[in-house]
């Protein structure tokens, strides 16, 4: 069985086993490493990619159930790092060591793509489930926030 | 040497961090390069030490030798050898040092990478600069005095001619390096105290930061594994062929438990061509294990026995004046006893690293905080030298302590011996939550008296934990006298004291946690000193300012001023004693630990046994502080691991296994529990920098405690709060 999945704009034919989640796929197949695994079952968010759109736990998704459909990566969130939420995130010094920081700002770009005035709450909300083991949870708040008004503005 | 000094100057730095970091299928490119390049006339770079690299283009590189794993560190040690250097550090770009002994001790943790390596570094960094000046001076025929140099560019003060250090490099190259260069004094700092970026960032927002669970290399195979449950098991079966019959499955290897305190504790490792592969070949396997000798261990029995322990006399340690006559006049007397349980480091990043074992040579990739420990036990291992082991030290995702530790490495290294092949090896976060070395349970009883005037006049404290040395000596059954040591020596400075040790056999691995020992003390202190304050009718703020204000112990007199100032500062930010609604509270904690100074006031609200944090002020004295935003997210992080552990954390066994087995049992703070508010404060007292990574975890559980006292009369002295 032949699965093809288009990741940030490529497209990709595979063989391998249908059942193998996406993240496993991303990770040791293509070698897109910069989603993480944390806790295998949706549990943490650090594997979070969009597919058609919605942000999604890789470590869920099966290569199978991924197959026409269009996934981005933190790779492909932007061509050269220029995604409000990635210049936020520098401005505002967010990440200690940064595992967990693809899945926070793949689950952000979600978030402002269907509500681009969130509240503090409504961020909070979003990222409930995207666990920081470093603590950087307050600057994760005013990173999003701050991408929210650069949007905005742009 | 020379070919790969000449690559290094030729590859952009992108290029070239991403060749050293390994990117997919990447050529790899050693850092190791030649200490000193004295006298080498065909120089065309600079490299007066092992930290400071400038290309002949004046592009600059600094090694940190100490490991990354989120703290900053990577960034703030640079930075201070670009201060000195007076190097652009928009043309500095940072590698991490490989292990190797001329970048000095490697090992990260205690939270002295700064206290031990910041003047070293600010000498390399000088040593650089004084031979560029003089570069120069020899240049223009003029005296050094005469010449300075300014962000990577020597300046006169004769004439108006000046030289950029790329054109400096190779006369520079040649001279001899100093011994003793004379370093800045603060007001001269360009970087020293300014919140500089991070070096790493735009990477990580990116996916580019590569960590040990990310490295390749060319053929690399995938490795998954299932440990022995209990400590000192054994695998007494398993269905090889089941697993071989999976298609991608390379190989099924049994891992003995190696008998070294950084190595495995025994398992079956599946190697497969992708990680999901080998994870399916592990439930095929259906490993029978024989529990051994702590298969009875059950914490919630175990705590219970520790209890016991310390509420009876125990093996006296430390004594001073006389406690028995203190009690006996006291006008107050209190006695609590206080229980704390096993934690998981539980780091985001999950144990992983790659490892290829060749005939002739093994390379590692790891995320690691003591590279020397993963050579000291890989050469014991396979049998070779130390320095025989090659270890690229990688970006860690989190580490807390636990990757001191080696035995991921070990496995891997097992696995592609096996195999032949380079193997990369990532634990599942089950692996990770019950394969730990973890932070001591324990069970600590004070008993202590004030007298007429207010003043604490004795302390009685016995305490019973597994102790670390355990893990390198079973036959160390109790704390040892150094282990109660920040007791014995705790900055309040009671005449009548006594310290006792308690039995406390240890059944699991027991590891440094970020603030290892200094979390129960830290809890058990400072929630007894405000029941000791109310006990006395005492403000426990005021309570704290007199036992600081009343220790005459001489060696005590500088702690206990720091302890006062934090105090005083963190009081004063929190605005303690304001009028608060019904259900809400204050608590306040002081505590001292590698060689750093906080206190802490905790405010929470709370509804039924429902705790909300609402605001957590915090004053820190570390010294001097080298970059204010990194050090203000350590403390910020040390605030969120602390309010994990005082509520929710804890690691439980049963029958000798641990019980818990991912985040939905082992609930690490999520961002809707975090503090709304968190207001962090450095009191500056303008003398050499002191650790950071830890001091921030000790208070905050005993602060949150004595608040949610404050809220509801509610007195709790066993943490985790509200287990899972
Ligand atoms: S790895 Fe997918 S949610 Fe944790
Ligand atoms: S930055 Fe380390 S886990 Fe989030």
């Amino acid at each position: 069985m032949s699965y093809t999945i288009t990741i940030n704009g490529q497209v990709h034919k595979t063989d391998v086993n249908g059942d193998m989640p996406l993240l496993w796929f991303l990770r040791d197949t293509l070698e897109l490493t910069g989603t993480k695994y944390g806790c295998g079952i949706g549990l943490c968010g650090s594997c979070t990619v969009h597919i058609d759109g919605n942000a999604m736990r890789s470590c869920l998704m099966t290569v199978k159930a991924s197959n026409g459909k269009k996934v981005t990566t933190i790779e492909g969130l932007s061509k050269d790092g220029s995604h409000p939420l990635q210049i936020a995130w520098l401005s505002n010094n967010v990440s200690q060591c940064g595992y967990c920081q693809p899945g926070q700002i793949m689950t952000a770009a979600d978030l402002l793509a269907k509500n681009p005035d969130p509240s503090m709450e409504e961020i909070t909300t979003a990222l409930e489930d995207n666990i920081c083991r470093c603590g950087t949870y307050k600057r994760i708040g005013l990173a999003v926030a701050d991408a929210a008004k650069q949007m905005k503005g742009a | 040497m020379t070919s790969i000094r000449k690559d290094l100057a030729a590859v952009s730095r992108r290029e070239f961090l991403k060749a050293s970091g390994l990117s997919a299928g990447g050529l790899i490119v050693g850092v190791s390069l030649p200490v000193s390049l004295l006298g080498s006339a065909a120089s065309t770079e600079f490299q007066p030490n092992a930290f400071v690299y400038i290309a002949k283009s004046g592009d600059t590189t600094i090694w940190c030798g100490r490991c990354e794993m989120g703290q900053g560190i990577s960034t703030a040690l640079p930075a201070a050898v670009a201060d000195e250097l007076e190097a652009d550090w928009a043309r500095v770009s940072v590698l991490q040092g490989d292990a190797n002994k001329k970048f000095g001790p490697q090992a990260t943790g205690g939270s002295n990478s700064i206290n031990q390596m910041l003047e070293p570094m600010r000498k390399a960094g000088a040593a650089g600069r004084e031979m560029l000046v003089a570069a120069a001076a020899q240049t223009w025929n003029l005296p050094v005095d005469k010449c300075y140099a300014k962000l990577h560019v020597v300046y006169n003060h004769v004439d108006d001619r000046s030289l950029p250090y790329g054109d400096l490099v190779e006369l520079a190259a040649e001279l001899t390096a100093p011994e003793d260069p004379v370093l800045k004094t603060s007001d001269q700092f360009r970087y020293i105290g300014k919140p500089l970026q991070r070096h790493d960032q735009a990477d990580m927002v990116v996916g580019q930061r590569v960590y040990g669970a990310d490295s390749k290399v060319p053929g690399v195979k995938y490795a998954a594994i299932s440990h022995v449950p209990v400590l000192g098991g054994t695998v007494k079966s398993f269905d090889k062929a089941a697993a071989m019959e999976v298609p991608g499955v390379v190989d099924v290897v049994l891992i003995p438990r190696f008998e070294n305190a950084y190595g495995s504790v025994g398992g079956v490792a599946v190697v497969a061509d992708n990680t999901w592969t080998a994870q399916q070949g592990l439930t095929k396997l259906n490993i029978e294990f024989e529990a051994g000798e702590n298969g009875s261990y059950n914490t919630t029995e175990y705590k219970k026995q520790l209890v016991k322990n310390v509420e009876v006399p125990a093996t006296k340690e430390f004594e001073k004046g006389a406690l028995e006559q203190a009690f006996e006049l006291a006008a107050v007397r209190h006695k609590a006893t206080y229980v704390g349980g096993h934690l998981s480091h539980s780091p985001m990043e999950p144990m992983a690293s790659l490892v290829w074992v060749q005939d002739d040579k093994c390379e590692i990739w790891a995320s690691t905080q003591d590279p020397a420990g993963i050579q000291k036990t890989i050469g014991a291992y396979l049998d070779r030298k130390p320095e025989d082991i090659t270890v690229h030290v990688m970006a860690s995702g989190g580490a807390f302590g636990r990757k001191f530790k080696c035995d991921y490495v070990q496995e891997a290294a097992a696995c592609s011996k096996a195999v032949g092949a380079p193997v990369q090896l990532t634990w599942s976060r089950e692996e990770d939550t019950q394969t730990g070395y973890y932070h001591s349970c324990s069970a600590q009883h004070i008993e202590a008296s004030v007298d007429a005037d207010g003043k604490v006049t004795g302390w009685l404290h016995r305490a019973a934990f597994p102790a670390i040395g355990s893990t390198f000596n079973p036959a160390v059954v109790q704390p040892t006298a150094g282990d109660l040591d920040a007791v014995s020596k705790h900055p309040y400075g009671i005449e009548n004291m006594q310290v006792e040790s308690g039995m406390a056999k240890a059944h699991t691995r027991i590891g440094w946690y970020r603030a290892v020992y200094a979390i129960f003390y830290g809890f058990a202190i400072n929630v007894f000193t405000d029941e000791l304050a109310h006990a006395a009718g005492v403000d426990t703020v005021q309570f704290l300012r007199n036992i600081y204000d009343n220790n005459k112990v001489a060696e005590q007199q500088e702690q206990a001023k720091r302890c006062r100032g934090v105090l005083d500062k963190a009081a004063e930010m929190a605005d303690w004693g304001k009028k608060l609604p019904a259900n809400q509270g204050m608590g306040i904690a002081v505590h001292h630990s590698f060689h750093s100074y906080v206190a802490m006031v905790v405010h929470v609200e709370t509804n039924g046994d429902d705790i909300t944090v609402k605001r957590v002020d915090c004053a820190v004295d570390c010294g001097l502080v080298l970059n204010p935003d990194i050090a203000t997210a350590q403390m910020e992080g040390a605030i969120i691991m602390g309010v994990g552990l005082a509520l929710n954390t804890e690691i439980s066994f049963e029958d000798g296994a641990v019980v818990n087995s991912n985040f939905h049992d082992y609930p690490v703070l999520h961002i809707g529990d975090a503090p709304a508010e968190m207001n962090i404060s450095f009191i500056n007292q303008g003398v050499s920098p002191t650790g950071l990574g830890e001091p921030g975890v000790p208070t905050l559980a005993p602060a949150l405690a004595n608040a949610v006292y404050a809220a509801n009369g509610k007195r709790h002295r066993s943490i985790p709060i509200n287990p899972a």
